[in-house]
């Protein structure tokens, strides 16, 4: 286990080296001077001259990448070229703000869905299961910002029972945070629960099919026991990985989510950097975004392998 | 005219100097309107008294605007354009930043929504004869906003020394000083008193120090940046304690030891909060949570135009689109073909329909009606098809040409961009359209386009709007535009301190750049400050500033 584990370690950090050299080439690349994107395209030339030396923006590429990437690794993220405040200060906001929608929005739609999707495969071919799994397809299929706005205007604007203010003063009670933050959840829950229930519900009837089930059912089990006990621990590892995989959209992706509820995540941290080629803050940003991912890919191969063992002993072979 | 009237008003031109009486002159003659006299009088510097006794004398009035029955006290929330970097006043260059700047800083004077300049930390100017030296008085016993003070002549030429200095990092002030005023061109007279001498004549001065340079507010002379972290200034609202999340918000709270006792703030203080989406901006007003959104489009903001609950703060502004037309370069080196496109467009319907009529007709040049030095008796350019298919055939182009329109991807203007290409279509103008996000546009296209369309802000004198984009040597000429003339028109047009004298160079200029045109400009455009019906008092600015000072909350 141990091996398995450094062996995916080791190979994180090479992905975040390629990512580093990947988003740095990237930000630079985008078209337009720093200076002249901070001080505005009327600015004098000479006042665009005088930032672009002042930010060290004008020295060889790269000087400016091991310069950046060498305070990286020491923990040094930079100061934000536009809001001349430590990138670490602004990342760290936006990431425990991405981190509890995120975190809200889980605890909602992970339950919710599995749970969907096992009662549709319990179900198949039934009124239950069409209804699961058609409503939670096109649920998924309408896009973030439709949902959000007529969410907003229902429950916020018309029937006032959620507030469409995201942000609480930074001393209210964890009750009133969660509470601000259900809307912007909502639409969340809906992007991600019919994609979770399908393939819960897949995975499910895979197990439900299987020989080991039969086997389980024709020694006598209950059958509340077959499913918990052997149909679940099987049918659920595919949706222990699309659950992973869907942490790094859930804290770094939600841009729109994000703009739409005013909501000062890390997406719309990255969006405004970009927008105003502000490197530092891009780099760092999307390092984090990265590591994050990783980091939940990481724990679901962990989670994988403790579920199935030919996983972590396959290298052996 | 009685006899007292006219025994004041000879009283009053004792004291002035021939500039003024000259202004006087010309409103007795009824060669200027009240307005334009009002204007022109607060930038030769007339006190109110003065100002007052000559309206009065020519049978006009002047009444002051009343809050209401506003109650003390109460905050308000303020949604508003989330600011584009470090709040610090030399690198601000948005509506985000400027307007939080004007609640805790303060400017010499306050331009207001009819181009009037009001004295605010000056309490009179006036300039030489021939306007190239302004000498400004100064407001005493004024403190800053953390306590400390009182504000001083130093401070004010600190602050003037540090916008006209090219070598301050990120000077975003340098667009306004640049041949006008030099870091040694600012001095102290004595401790009451501040002189400019500029690098050249320009009767419009004052309004480069006031409000319309937001850049401009006045800071201890000590001040060595890092406003961001104190929100110094003399203005009536000071920074709360940990009140500025970077992206987030500002909150203020009313400055207890604002300089003037008769008008101090009703409000304890103002939160605003930043919005990047309009939209979510626009829904969060509907929804109660903000009671003032300071700027909204009319494309999306048709809803509160019509919603009861909501006061629609209109104020015309000089805010337009510029389209130029490349003269150097096919197909627009033909000026007949540039005419034919100008009389291709039909500007009526397109305010419209972009503007739900929140805009003014423009005459492809800038100088708008609203400007004192503008000749309205030039004839408005109006759609003329069969005009503009002749222009077309007498250029030897009856068989049409080709161009590429680039513009950026912002608020209305690839609307407009589709109107163009539409009405270019009617007479053999075939226009392909290039749309890119903002910062690809200003950074490839904008000054290398045969065709392009340009955001340009709201200034309270048209100079800038004469220069950068259209002088031989300007910086913003996007159009290529080299006409020799008109150099000489805009040389006389910027050192004329006198309003007739403005008033006959600008139908010259009018007259010039609409047989060129090397641009159209089919409107200028309105500003839109939405307030809940609770909230009055609040005074705007067509450059965004919002005055809250006397604002509040109805009882």
């Amino acid at each position: 286990m141990l091996r398995f584990l450094l062996r995916r370690v080791a190979l994180a950090l090479v992905t975040l080296w390629v990512l580093s050299v990947i988003i740095f080439l990237a930000s630079h690349a985008l078209p337009g001077d720093v200076g002249r994107r901070i001080l505005g395209p009327f600015a004098d030339p000479r006042a665009v001259a005088t930032l672009d030396h002042s930010l060290g923006v004008d020295r060889p590429l790269l000087v400016q990448y091991l310069t950046w990437i060498g305070g990286f690794v020491h923990g040094d993220l930079g100061m934000s070229l536009s809001f001349h405040v430590p990138v670490s200060q602004l990342l760290l906001r936006g990431l425990g703000n991405s981190v509890k929608l995120a975190a809200v929005a889980f605890v909602i739609v992970v339950p919710l869905s599995i749970f969907g999707g096992i009662v549709a495969a319990l179900r198949r071919g039934r009124l239950l299961d069409r209804i699961i799994t058609v409503g939670g397809l096109s649920a998924t299929a309408m896009p973030e910002f439709v949902t959000s706005i007529v969410l907003i205007l229902v429950l916020s604007i018309s029937l006032k029972v959620l507030p469409i203010s995201v942000q609480v003063p930074p001393d209210a009670d964890p009750l009133t945070q969660i509470y601000h933050l259900i809307l912007p959840s909502l639409p969340l829950v809906l992007v991600l629960f019919g994609y979770i229930a399908r393939i819960t519900r897949a995975g499910m009837i895979e197990a439900l099919e299987s020989d080991y089930t039969r086997t389980a059912v024709l020694k006598g089990l209950p059958w509340r026991t077959v499913v918990i006990r052997h149909v679940l621990r099987n049918a659920l590892m595919p949706t222990i990985a699309v659950v992973a995989t869907q942490t790094g959209y859930l804290i770094g992706g939600l841009v729109v989510i994000e703009t739409m509820f005013n909501y000062q995540g890390i997406g719309q941290l990255l969006f405004t950097a970009v927008s105003q080629k502000d490197f530092p803050l891009i780099q760092a940003g999307v390092m984090t975004v990265g590591i994050v991912y990783l980091g939940a890919t990481l724990l679901a191969d962990i989670s994988y392998s403790l579920l199935n063992p030919r996983i972590r002993l396959a290298g052996r072979e | 005219m009685d006899r007292e009237a006219q025994r004041r008003l000879d009283e009053v031109r004792k004291g002035r100097t021939e500039l003024e009486n000259n202004a006087i002159d010309e409103l007795i003659a009824g060669r200027v309107s009240r307005r334009e006299f009002i204007r022109f009088a607060t930038v030769l510097g007339f006190s109110m008294p003065a100002l007052g006794v000559v309206l009065e004398a020519c049978s006009t009035s002047s009444t002051p605007t009343t809050s209401g029955n506003i109650k003390k006290g109460g905050r308000l929330n303020v949604g508003h354009q989330t600011p584009a970097g470090a709040m610090d006043p030399i690198l601000t260059n948005d509506l985000g930043r400027l307007t939080i700047l004007g609640q805790c800083g303060e400017y010499l004077a306050w331009s207001d929504s009819n181009l009037h300049l009001r004295p605010v930390l000056a309490t009179s100017w006036t300039p030489n004869s021939d306007g190239t030296e302004w000498t400004f008085k100064i407001r005493q016993n004024v403190k800053y906003n953390d306590g400390s003070g009182p504000m001083t002549v130093d401070d004010v030429v600190a602050t003037f020394k540090r916008l006209a200095d090219p070598t301050v990092t990120g000077n975003n002030a340098l667009s306004n000083f640049k041949g006008v005023l030099s870091p040694t061109g600012v001095s102290k007279v004595d401790n009451q008193t501040v002189k400019f001498t500029l690098d050249a004549a320009n009767g419009n001065f004052p309004y480069l120090v006031s409000s319309d340079n937001y850049n401009a507010i006045i800071l201890p002379a000590s001040y060595n940046g890092g406003w961001d972290q104190t929100f110094i200034g003399t203005g009536p609202f000071k920074l709360k304690a940990g009140g500025y999340v970077v992206n987030d918000h500002v909150s203020l709270d009313r400055n207890p030891t604002y300089w003037d006792p008769n008008n101090q703030p009703y409000l304890d203080g103002l939160d605003f909060k930043f919005y990047d989406s309009e939209p979510s901006a626009i829904l969060a007003f509907q929804a109660g949570s903000l009671d003032v959104y300071t700027q909204f489009s009319v494309a999306n903001g048709q809803g509160l135009l019509t919603d009861p609950n909501t006061t629609v703060i209109d104020i015309p502004t000089s805010a337009h689109r510029q389209v130029h037309l490349r003269v150097d370069q096919p197909p627009f080196n033909d000026k007949l073909v540039r005419q034919a496109m100008a009389l291709a467009i039909d500007r009526p319907t397109i305010i419209t329909g972009l503007w739900n009529g929140k805009a003014q007709l423009a005459n492809d040049h800038p100088l708008f009606k609203m400007y004192p030095s503008s000749d309205t008796s030039i004839a408005q350019r109006a759609q003329d098809i069969t005009k503009a298919k002749s222009l077309m055939a007498q250029a030897g182009k009856a068989s049409g040409v080709d161009v590429t329109l680039y513009t950026e991807k912002v608020q209305e203007i690839p609307a407009l961009a589709a109107l163009l290409v539409s009405a270019g279509g009617q007479i053999g103008i075939r226009i392909t359209l290039n749309l890119t996000d903002s910062g690809t546009y200003y950074d490839r296209y904008w000054l290398n386009s045969p065709m392009g369309i340009t955001d340009y802000g709201h200034r309270g004198v048209p100079n800038t709007f004469l220069s950068a984009p259209l002088l031989s040597t300007g910086t913003w000429n996007a159009a290529h535009f080299a006409n020799p003339t008109y150099d000489g028109y805009y040389a006389d047009y910027v050192k004329a301190v006198d309003l007739s004298a403005q008033k006959a160079v600008s139908g010259k200029i009018e007259q010039l750049l609409l047989d060129e045109t090397p641009m159209l400009i089919p409107y200028n455009y309105d500003f839109l400050t939405a307030v809940k019906k609770k909230v009055s008092g609040l005074e705007t600015s067509g450059m965004g500033h919002m005055n809250f000072r006397l604002a509040g909350i109805t009882s």
